[in-house]
């Protein structure tokens, strides 16, 4: 079984659980159930929401969901919904067939993180998803992501991309100094004596390893 | 109604009570009325560096658990009558006091007083979050050292989350012949990681061991040492003046370019 299905995020109109893409239906209700049952003093009453990804959900599969939650937890649900109903409109773009002759290779979409703001030590990001962050990422600070990282600054601190095993996911920065990269399970750490580049690079995995290449402008 | 200002670390030995002593002096010296609050309760400091060590009869503990009147806690300065000590219990740990306790009492003390300054401990526990509870805005120590600038890096993080919007930096101990060596980091080295707001450089002095040990401060007599001046010129900041960082290098060309970083607020 999963280490975990569900994942939390608060927001300014309450809490969202996202279900994770590769989780079976009966793992995200036993983890939800359990990670409810530790936090719920923590959420008190707020309001939830269900992002339940590209599922398409039964009706007996949307009641065991909100009876979870109203077992373990005193949330209290606005709504379960699939994130591709909801997303941009790139995807609705696409359904309709407008952007057939588009070759979409090289397209990925998925959720992602925006910080407008630095990282500092100490601080942690995790998120199932692309995180795209428009500052720094100081020595100290970590970022955990499913998918890519993008940094708009100096990454010095530590960036995991494909944290789900993904090895073809990159990390992007300005000036990428990190102190350790990790593509999926692939890891790799700064030299102990490298100076700052001086212009921007991204990270990728090439035969089991972590390769770093200049981003050229053509 | 006054402001009350927390003078913080995370590393422990970057003198941070070093600067509040010298900060209150200072402000005093301006006219202002200053209390120093010892936060660091279980390892009192200020009181020994004030030189007032002999003269506690009741702390912070005692005000807050309400066995004794703020104004009777508040010992007077030797030579300043408007610089006020609040020392710390010695007996007690952090955790005999509160976040809203602090917090209260800062609102009482700002009545009264033009700048309370808190003395933080070390560390990002209890302590720390008692000190910056009731504080409008926060002064970081730092020396040039890569363990001290990553402390100070979390704790900027932390204040920032605890939403006082308000902080500068101070760079304690600059050796201006070791960095011209490139055996120490540089301001801008420093400014280029924390990207906060300098407030001033303090030069490292054994002007201030000696006071320190004699209970004085250097910034009371700021013509007679390199960081007394330091310490005076951070004081005008804080009260609003523009005054340049002080030039350790001797060198035009150096000078320019510190200005680019400190900006107008010099």
């Amino acid at each position: 079984m999963n280490k975990y299905a569900v994942e939390f995020k608060g927001t300014k109109e309450g809490v969202t659980i996202y279900c994770l893409e590769d989780a079976d239906f009966a793992e995200i209700l036993s983890d939800l159930a359990a990670k409810l049952q530790q936090r719920s003093s923590f959420f008190g009453d707020a309001t939830v929401s269900i992002d339940v990804g590209n599922r398409e959900l039964t009706d007996e599969e949307r009641e065991a969901l909100m009876e979870t939650i109203t077992k373990n937890s005193r949330l209290r649900l606005k709504d379960i919904f699939s994130s591709q109903e909801r997303g941009p409109a790139v995807t609705s773009a696409k359904r309709q067939g407008e952007m057939e002759d588009l070759a979409l290779d090289g397209f990925t979409e998925g959720r992602a993180l925006v910080i407008k703001r630095t990282l500092r030590s100490g601080q942690y990001i995790r998120f199932p998803g692309h995180v795209i962050v428009l500052g720094d990422v100081n020595p100290g600070a970590e970022i955990a992501a499913d998918g890519d990282i993008y940094v708009f600054g100096t990454l010095r601190g530590i960036a995991h991309a494909g944290m789900n095993g993904d090895r073809t996911a990159s990390v992007v920065a300005l000036r990428l100094a990190p102190t350790q990269l990790r593509i999926a399970d692939i890891i790799s750490r700064a030299p102990d004596h490298a100076d700052l580049p001086d212009q921007p690079e991204y990270a990728y995995v090439q035969d089991l390893r972590i390769m770093i290449a200049a981003i050229t402008a053509k | 109604m006054g402001e009350v200002i927390v003078i913080t670390s995370g590393k422990g030995g970057v003198g941070k009570t070093t600067t509040t002593a010298n900060l209150g002096v200072g402000l005093v010296l301006a006219k202002k009325k200053v209390v120093l609050i010892d936060a660091d309760i279980g390892l009192r400091n200020l009181d020994v560096v004030m030189g007032l060590e002999n003269r506690i009869v009741y702390d912070l503990v005692d005000v807050v658990e309400g066995h004794c009147r703020v104004k009777q806690a508040l010992i007077r300065d030797k030579r300043f009558e408007n610089l006020f000590l609040l020392p710390a219990a010695q007996t007690r740990d952090k955790n005999a006091v509160s976040p809203e306790q602090m917090k209260k009492l800062s609102l009482e003390l700002k009545e009264e007083y033009d700048f309370i300054l808190v003395d933080c401990p070390a560390g990002i526990e209890q302590g720390f979050r008692n000190a910056i509870a009731g504080a409008d805005r926060a002064l970081i120590v730092t020396t040039p050292e890569v363990s001290a600038v990553r402390d100070a890096d979390r704790i900027i993080g932390l204040l920032e989350a605890a939403e006082i919007k308000t902080f500068h930096l101070i760079i304690n101990r600059l050796r201006p012949e070791m960095v011209k060596r490139g055996d120490m980091l540089d301001i801008d080295d420093i400014l280029e990681i924390l990207a906060i707001d300098l407030i001033g450089v303090i030069p490292d002095d054994e002007k201030i061991i000696i006071s320190t040990n004699r209970g004085e401060q250097v910034a009371a007599n700021a013509n007679d040492s390199p960081a007394g001046k330091a310490y005076t010129n951070i004081v005008r900041r804080l009260l609003g003046e523009t005054v340049p960082i002080m030039d350790f290098y001797q060198n035009q060309s150096f000078f320019s370019r510190l200005k680019k970083f400190i900006g107008l607020g010099g």
